[in-house]
């Protein structure tokens, strides 16, 4: 097992791209995460702005990086033929899955450290800038505050859980863009499409069980009683999702020729 | 010794490497690849589910009581009328010497701007009704004299605002079923504005001066504005009742439901607290005030241009379709077989455009159709009603617009996939830039709001979806327009030509880089 983690570990790090698109998550989710802190205002005293989350939007972008990496860990591999290469190395098809499930883990846990430490730094500088001040009962973004702990935790964690939810639809599809096209319209149609709902009920439906609405609600620190799903239930439902599309990705592989 | 040589090919074989050839070459790449077809007939079952789901869960949750009007629009009908019967033909001419707008106090507290729709004027109408048909000439605080009639016709006249300095004088002139509006800025030199033909007009009508004013939201609260028009110089021609003027409020709905007021005819509110309406007369000189707004009735939310958002999980199928289609000939390094059997590689790039384009319009229209034919009644049932949502049909001008446009839009999308996947030689990389392009500028036009969305949604390929718009909007409506609910920057065919530009482009692109370099 540790020689088939090493193995995946030296493709991931010797293929340009994976670098560049984890690069390219960090560096997005800081910039947007960054934009929407410095535009946000607040005029009236009695806003009631979710710091912490607002800090974090750009894991709303920067996780397609994630998603792309991913895929590309299995995808890429049927791609090219390399897949045959890696199965007669490492016979065992469960050892495989689970090398490259662990080395996504690392790199997009990595990246996504970064990317969340980074959006809650752009916070903390322009929040008060723009009336978000300790007067008005906005205490500076801190990890010390438990909330935002849990918050930032938990979006590092919702990542993973993308990076591995689209491992394993790449897995079942054996097909990088067929991957990307399902993984990336599960997340940001459904999350389009659910705002059109306008029956509160089905809205209240749709934000319980879509990967990418229910996955979020971690993010929240304020109006905790508004949300439709608590937190930790939240990534739950997303790493049911994720749990669902590896034992999918899994079986296919075992059943089925390269 | 030359001339003996065998031909590359033979008699037999001219005629094979015409553009047909090739495209028949494309279309059976295509449908031998069962998972292609499937992925085909995915769209469509998409574009047509993920819209019924969507037309399933929305809820009107009640709508507001409207007048329909003339074909049965919905509009806004309510103003102070000062007015008296004419018979037969006739005209009435006046002068406009002052219009002052603001929120009417006894009503709702706060100061606003005057309304750049304030109106008041002269106006002739098929009687009190609200909804009965008309025409009117009047001045505006911020678009000049107007000649409108029939709620959804507006023609602008003489530019600026009103004011002692500068009076404007206006005439309507009725002839038959013929309105004619005309005005002047001196009382002697008219111009003509337009005219109207208002078919099945009675003899007699109600005609007179008015005054109205459109109400606006403010932090969610409908603040109640009313204008205030100084009119004299007043002269009639025709066949004018001999009795003096009548006046009252026609389509009260300030009132309330509870005061009887809603929606109903001619009303003459007597009540101390809630009369923003009134009229005076002395020396020849009318002060007339009025709230409300002759106008289209245009509501916030755009149901079926919601709905068939859901024909963008259709769209994603397809693009994946079109980026595989390419992508998977470079994977499998058949792209090279498919350039030497056809060298003149952009006619390979537009024959599987074509196909592509082609097969993604035919299940783009099946998917829209099935979702029109069964979301149109479903709607209905869940409280979208006329006159305000009119049952949209395949038979109706705006149905067969959203179903041809939405195919439209698909195969745009498909070809613009084809093309990238042809520049990046990667159908994962053409997938994801179209999710880019079309998903993401909805998120964010969400997400920022006014002004950055709105451009956003004229700018990107995602403003070819104002082809699905269901409610027609007008220059004179204010109203409010959130791609949320439905509403679009652009006129529908206006934004499906940004998305046919973005094709284009790509397509030359993808025509320029594959004859400059390798496969």
């Amino acid at each position: 097992m540790t020689a088939a983690v090493r193995a995946e570990w030296i493709k991931l790090r010797t293929v340009s791209s994976s670098g560049w698109l984890l690069l390219a998550c960090a560096v997005v989710t800081i910039t947007v995460s960054s934009a929407v802190v410095a535009v946000e205002k607040c005029s009236s005293a009695s806003c009631a702005v979710d710091t912490t989350k607002v800090s974090l939007t750009g894991v709303q972008v920067g996780q397609a990086a994630v998603a792309i990496v991913a895929v590309m860990v299995v995808g890429g591999e049927y791609a090219t033929g390399m897949i045959r290469i890696t199965l007669a190395a490492v016979p065992r098809r469960s050892v495989m899955l689970a090398a490259k499930a662990t080395a996504t883990v690392v790199v997009t846990a990595v990246a996504g450290t970064i990317a969340v430490l980074g959006s809650l730094l752009a916070g903390r500088i322009f929040l008060p800038g723009n009336g978000f001040t300790v007067a008005d009962g906005f205490a500076p973004l801190s990890l010390g505050n438990g909330p935002t702990l849990r918050a930032a935790t938990g979006s590092v964690l919702y990542l993973v859980l993308v990076a591995l939810f689209s491992l394993g639809i790449a897995a079942a599809v054996r097909d990088a863009a067929v991957a990307i096209a399902i993984v990336l319209g599960l997340m940001y149609v459904v999350r389009t499409l659910s705002s059109l709902v306008l029956d509160p009920t089905w809205q209240h439906r749709v934000d319980r069980v879509a990967p990418m609405n229910a996955g979020l609600a971690i993010q929240s620190t304020a109006n905790m009683s508004k949300l439709p799903i608590s937190p930790w239930a939240g990534l739950g439902v997303l790493a049911a999702w994720t749990a669902a599309a590896l034992l999918a990705g899994w079986l296919l592989l075992q059943l089925r020729d390269a | 010794m030359i001339g003996e040589m065998t031909p590359v090919r033979g008699r037999r074989m001219a005629g094979r490497d015409g553009f047909a050839q090739l495209l028949r070459a494309e279309w059976a790449k295509f449908w031998t690849v069962r998972g292609w077809v499937v992925a085909l007939a995915l769209a469509a079952v998409l574009t047509a589910g993920v819209t019924l789901a969507l037309a399933n869960a929305s809820s009107s949750g009640g709508l507001d009581t409207v007048a329909a009007g003339p074909g049965g629009v919905a509009v806004n009908d309510s103003f102070y009328f000062v007015h008296r019967a004419l018979a037969g033909n006739g005209s009435i001419t006046v002068r406009v010497t002052s219009l002052t707008d603001g929120a009417f106090p006894g009503l709702k507290e706060g100061t606003v701007a005057a309304q750049p729709w304030a109106k008041a004027g002269i106006i002739l109408k098929d009687g009190t009704q609200p909804g009965s048909a008309y025409a009117a000439v009047m001045a505006t605080p911020g678009h000049g004299v107007r000649m409108q009639y029939d709620f959804t016709h507006d023609t602008a006249g003489l530019p600026g605002a009103v004011s002692a300095a500068s009076p404007r004088w206006l005439r309507l002139v009725r002839s038959g079923d013929t309105v004619t509006g005309y005005d002047s800025a001196d009382g002697s030199h008219w111009a003509m504005i337009g005219s109207a033909t208002l078919t099945g007009l009675p003899s007699s009508v109600q005609a007179g001066l008015f005054a109205a004013s459109p109400w606006i939201s403010q932090n969610g609260n409908e603040i109640v504005t009313r204008a205030s028009a100084r009119l004299d110089d007043l002269s009639l021609r025709g066949g004018w009742s001999a009795g003096g003027w009548g006046q009252c409020e026609v389509g009260v709905s300030y009132l309330g439901g509870g005061n009887g007021g809603e929606g109903r005819g001619c009303v003459r509110v007597t009540a101390e607290g809630v009369r923003p309406g009134s009229a005076a007369e002395s020396g020849g000189t009318f002060a007339v005030t009025g709230t409300g707004d002759i106008s289209p009735y245009v509501p916030i939310v755009d149901i079926l241009g919601g709905v068939f958002k859901g024909s963008l999980a259709g769209l994603i199928a397809l693009i994946a379709l079109g980026g595989v289609f390419v992508g998977s000939e470079y994977r499998r390094g058949l792209i090279r077989t498919t350039f030497t059997g056809s060298p003149r590689r952009v006619r390979v790039v537009l024959a599987k455009a074509i196909v592509i384009g082609a097969v993604a319009f035919a299940a783009g229209l099946a998917g829209a159709a099935i979702a029109l034919v069964i979301a149109g009644p479903d709607l209905r049932s869940h409280g979208w009603t006329s006159p305000i949502y009119p049952l949209v049909s395949l038979g109706t001008g705006t149905g067969l617009r959203i179903v041809a446009g939405t195919a439209v839009v698909l195969a745009l999308a498909a070809i613009f996939a084809v093309a990238v996947a042809v520049v990046l030689r990667r159908g994962a990389g053409a997938i994801t830039v179209g999710i880019a392009l079309f998903v993401g500028p909805l998120l964010v036009a969400a997400a920022v709001g006014q002004p950055a969305g709105a451009f956003l949604l004229r700018v990107t390929p995602a403003a070819a979806f104002a082809v699905q718009q269901g409610i027609q909007h007008y220059p004179q409506s204010t109203a409010v327009c959130l791609a949320s609910h439905g509403c679009y920057p652009l006129a529908p065919w206006h934004g499906v030509a940004v998305l046919a530009i973005w094709t284009v482009v790509a397509l030359a692109a993808s025509c320029y880089v594959v004859r400059r370099r390798d496969a």
